[in-house]
């Protein structure tokens, strides 16, 4: 499996490439979410902390061999809050990975808790070698 | 790095050597500085027309895992991420998430009513409500002269 370089910068990009249809014109941030992807004795398992994204702004998909994660979050605060102390921006979250042929696409599963995504990438079955017959002329 | 040396050979080598040592020295200070600088978890404070909010993300925390208290006009939040089993380091790809346990202390607001304070827990962010005192009426003091 391969990934995407940690960027831990933050994009801008416009909403409308975000998935943002009420408000078309506001910018969105979008980030990199922290992984981990550890091994386990049925392959591999991913997990990836989206904190603020619930099971419906949640999308994940795999396209070829890419596995792409999007998950939008809300805010949680009033029409008419105002800051006074920002630590930390809030925004979207948007990760992809390139799977290698050891995952059993079919048998992909995730589940999502306490803000965290986990996804079961299953190593496939190997294949049992098969004997070619040699044919003289 | 010292320029001129009485009665010693003139080694360059020994002394790039030792200023790179230095240099990476430093530099990983600085690193570990700036890591335990950040505090964790990160913290947003917004005002509403009725309220203070604090926000905080926290994920791979489950609510059971979350201690919120108030005591002194300070507010004490501390907890753990969830680590359902124990993952032998070896056996990681790649590992970027934040692990253990943590504790954050900050001052309230004076005038708020700290027996309203709620604190709601979902997907993974924090969101404490601090309810504004209502505003007092100003109260006249009698002056007495003898």
């Amino acid at each position: 499996m391969s990934i995407d370089p940690p960027d831990r910068t933050q994009h801008l990009v416009p909403a409308a490439q975000a998935g943002d249809s009420k408000s078309a014109s506001s910018e969105r941030f979008v980030f990199t979410p922290p992984i981990d992807i550890f091994e386990t004795s049925e392959g591999l398992m991913l997990r990836a902390d989206l904190p603020g994204v619930s099971l419906d702004s949640l999308e994940l998909q795999i396209q070829d061999n890419r596995l792409t994660l999007f998950g939008r979050v809300e805010t949680v605060l009033p029409d008419d809050a105002v800051p006074l102390h920002c630590e930390f921006e809030v925004g979207d979250f948007l990760r992809s990975f390139i799977l290698s042929d050891e995952v059993d696409y079919e048998r992909i599963s995730a589940r999502l808790s306490h803000g965290v995504l986990e996804v079961e990438l299953p190593r496939a079955t190997q294949a049992e070698p098969r004997r070619i017959q040699v044919n003289a002329d | 790095m010292a320029v001129f040396r009485l009665g010693q050979r003139w080694d360059p080598l020994r002394d790039l050597e030792r200023e790179v040592d230095r240099l990476l020295q430093s530099v990983n200070l600085t690193f570990h500085g700036v890591r335990a600088g950040r505090k964790y978890p990160a913290m947003n404070l917004h005002e509403s027309s009725d309220a203070y909010i604090l926000t905080a993300e926290l994920p791979a925390t489950a609510p059971e895992d979350l201690e919120v208290t108030l005591a002194n006009g300070l507010l004490t939040l501390s907890g753990h991420r969830r680590d359902e089993e124990h993952i032998a380091e070896e056996r990681f790809r790649r590992q970027e998430r934040p692990q253990g346990t943590w504790k954050r202390s900050l001052p309230v607001p004076d005038r708020i009513q700290e027996d309203q304070l709620s604190a709601d827990f979902h997907n993974g962010v924090l969101v404490i409500r601090l309810p504004k005192a209502p505003q007092e009426k100003p109260r006249q003091i009698p002056i007495s002269s003898n």
